[in-house]
């Protein structure tokens, strides 16, 4: 029995009633079409955060006060407990820590700025330690990085980010001009290369300047963050551990203590996000399962019926010939054929909904090549559970009896 | 009509050898016999017509020498193989390949054109489908048909798809060709015709089994077997001074 008969078979029921085949295959394409999209969007986000939000480099590794924390208990739990982290903190590891190459300190306030008559309100203003470059480097657009120097003699000067360009000093070059943070002139001595956004939120809209100016103008009271980069070729685990020891020591931690610091590295970004979008895979998992099921009960409906409306004719190819297993075969590869056409159109108008995401909304969707295949092996598995029952059915029928039906 | 049945034939042309062939259906709790210990010979080359009236077990008896069910009880021997009790895929196998079937509503597939369900039987048989396609066409010229091969039934009048029925009968080359009541849905014009590609395909040594119960339709045959109550009631040789000495028209 030949596999593209039936195909054909399929092929020519789905044609001789348009209308009946798109409603029998609707819940295959509204699943398939929503799996897809949620693949996509899943996807695309993915590449979004790997190439956007995770800005760290192989072997970096940030302490801070809070770290990552997913839940509200722990949150309060850190807010009670976990400690301000110190520049000497970071000094300390500097010093004590081996498989550390560089450590450098950030800290962070929100400040509003002005230049004449010109404000740009609730920027982000860094005091950095200016050998951070050598952790996360900021790509130079004009001018220069900090210096050493700078730092050391707690100079006005800044290094600002793109928005902080275009808000403040439009068409002017800003190298050399000077602006206000809380009425203290500083120098322009750089500028950042754009960064673009990530979700919505601007990554140019900061203002870096040397940590000792910070200090002096905000004072040494605020938690600041660690950035740290291991030697190159040493696990970063065993460097954090190294780092974790040092700091777990000055705060006078007991052996059974908790960290309180936390410790974000790249792959505990990734990890989080990963966790994040698998539980979001899985609930659309079991939405478009559901979905899938209720296509796959209308397909074995519609094959049931069709069934009854060809016994005649199965009555004839059992009369000529065909077996048991023959009959089955046709009417399973039917019932594929069914799905797999639904899945098709699915596949289609997921492609088709992920080009306008990513067109005309923020969302970063990218639509994976392996995507129509699993959506094609769903759509087999689907046609082959739910045709069984009708193929077997069509099988088993008596050649006489169904011969002698109308 | 003339002559009486004939004396004990050769076993070794013998295609069908059926031997006290009992069928019993059992309804709710009443058995009813349709077959009653029937006999029956046919040899190669016969063309012989059954005849009887409606619950005489005439359609019992074609379903059984069509393979399409088994007898509850006696001996079935079809081109020298017992059938009684061949499980169900034997059973396909064999009326692929031993029986052509034509029935009376034709029974083609209606999305199929004239040649794909010639070619139809030859696909069950697992022929390849260049072969499968010149057999096909050989059997549409032996009715006459070649040049519709394209159309579908729904394109072809009555006649033409009896013909097609009869094409798609034959290119399996079967032993025999069972057709029952095959003008039953003909006018007498288009009857006439079916009739006349039967005697030239007896002619041409087909053996050819007819299931009716128009007089004037077995009288083609050169032997008819009346049934009655489940049994053989006549068999008798059907001269034709004509046709015989004119061989096919």
């Amino acid at each position: 029995m030949n596999f593209l008969e039936g195909v054909r078979i399929a092929l020519g029921a789905i044609r001789a009633n348009v209308l009946r085949s798109f409603l029998t295959l609707l819940g295959i394409i509204i699943g398939i079409t929503a799996i897809i999209s949620v693949i996509a969007i899943i996807n695309g986000l993915n590449l979004y955060v790997a190439e956007n939000l995770s800005n760290f480099g192989p072997g970096v590794y940030v302490i801070s006060k809070f770290g990552i924390i997913n839940n509200h208990e722990k949150f309060l739990e850190a807010l009670r407990r976990n400690r301000d982290l110190k520049i000497s903190d970071a000094r300390a590891i500097a010093q004590s820590c081996d498989l550390a190459e560089h450590v450098a300190c950030e800290v962070h306030s929100t400040q509003d700025l002005k230049r004449g008559s010109e404000q740009v309100q609730e920027v982000d203003i860094g005091g950095i330690d200016p050998t951070i470059v050598d952790i996360e480097p900021y790509e130079v657009d004009q001018g220069r990085n900090l210096s050493d120097d700078e730092n050391s003699r707690a100079a006005r000067v800044c290094f600002i980010g793109q928005d902080i360009v275009d808000n403040l000093f439009g068409t002017v070059d800003p190298i050399g001009k000077s602006m206000r943070i809380r009425n203290q002139e500083f120098e322009v001595v750089g500028t950042a290369k754009k960064k673009g956004s990530v979700f919505g939120f601007s990554r140019d809209n900061f203002v870096k300047i040397p940590i000792n100016t910070f200090c002096k103008m905000f004072g040494s009271q605020r938690s600041v963050n660690i950035s740290i980069k291991a030697v190159p070729g040493v696990p970063l685990e065993d460097s954090m551990d190294e780092a974790r020891v040092v700091l777990r020591s000055r705060h006078h931690l007991r052996y059974g203590d908790e960290d309180d610091f936390g410790i974000v590295s790249a792959e505990g970004v990734n990890e989080l996000w990963r966790n994040l979008t698998q539980t979001i895979f899985l609930v659309a998992i079991f939405v478009v399962g559901i979905s899938l099921v209720v296509g796959g009960i209308v397909i074995m409906n519609i094959m049931l019926v069709s069934v009854i409306e060809r016994t005649r004719e199965i009555g004839v190819r059992k009369a000529i010939g065909a077996r048991n297993r023959d009959i089955q075969l046709q009417f399973l590869v039917e019932s594929v054929t069914l799905s797999c056409v639904g899945g098709a159109i699915g596949v289609t108008s997921a492609f088709t909904l992920t080009w306008l995401m990513r067109t005309f909304t923020p969302l970063p969707a990218n639509f994976p090549l392996w995507a129509p295949l699993l959506a094609f092996g769903m759509c087999a598995v689907i046609g082959v559970f739910f045709g069984v029952h009708p193929a077997r059915k069509a099988a088993r029928l008596n050649p006489i009896e169904a011969l002698r039906s109308e | 009509m003339s002559s009486t049945a004939h004396a004990a034939p050769d076993p070794r042309d013998l295609l069908i050898d059926i031997v006290d062939m009992w069928k019993t259906y059992v309804m709710g709790t009443t058995e009813v016999h349709a077959l009653r210990g029937l006999d029956l010979q046919v040899r190669a080359g016969e063309y012989v017509a059954i005849m009887g009236a409606s619950g005489s077990g005439k359609s019992t008896l074609m379903n059984l020498m069509g393979c399409l069910d088994t007898p509850t009880r006696g001996r079935y021997v079809l081109h020298g193989r017992s059938v009684s009790e061949l499980n169900e895929d034997e059973l396909a196998r064999i009326r692929n390949q031993e029986i052509g079937f034509v029935f009376q509503t034709f029974n083609l597939l209606a999305r199929a054109s004239a040649l794909q369900n010639v070619e139809l039987p030859l696909i069950y048989a697992g022929v390849a489908p260049a072969e499968r396609r010149a057999r096909a066409e050989e059997a549409l010229r032996q009715v006459d048909l070649l040049e519709r091969a394209k159309h579908r039934p729904n394109e072809l009048s009555g006649g033409q798809r009896q013909r097609v029925a009869v094409a798609r009968a034959l290119v399996t080359r079967p032993a025999i060709l069972l057709a029952d009541e095959p003008t039953g849905n003909l006018d007498s014009t288009t009857s006439g015709e079916i009739m006349v590609l039967f005697d030239r395909l007896h002619a041409l040594g087909n053996t050819i089994i007819v299931v009716t119960h128009e007089h004037d339709i077995a009288a083609h045959a050169r032997r008819i077997v009346s049934i009655r109550d489940g049994r053989k009631a006549t068999d008798e040789l059907v001269h034709h001074p004509t046709l015989v000495s004119a061989g096919s028209p």
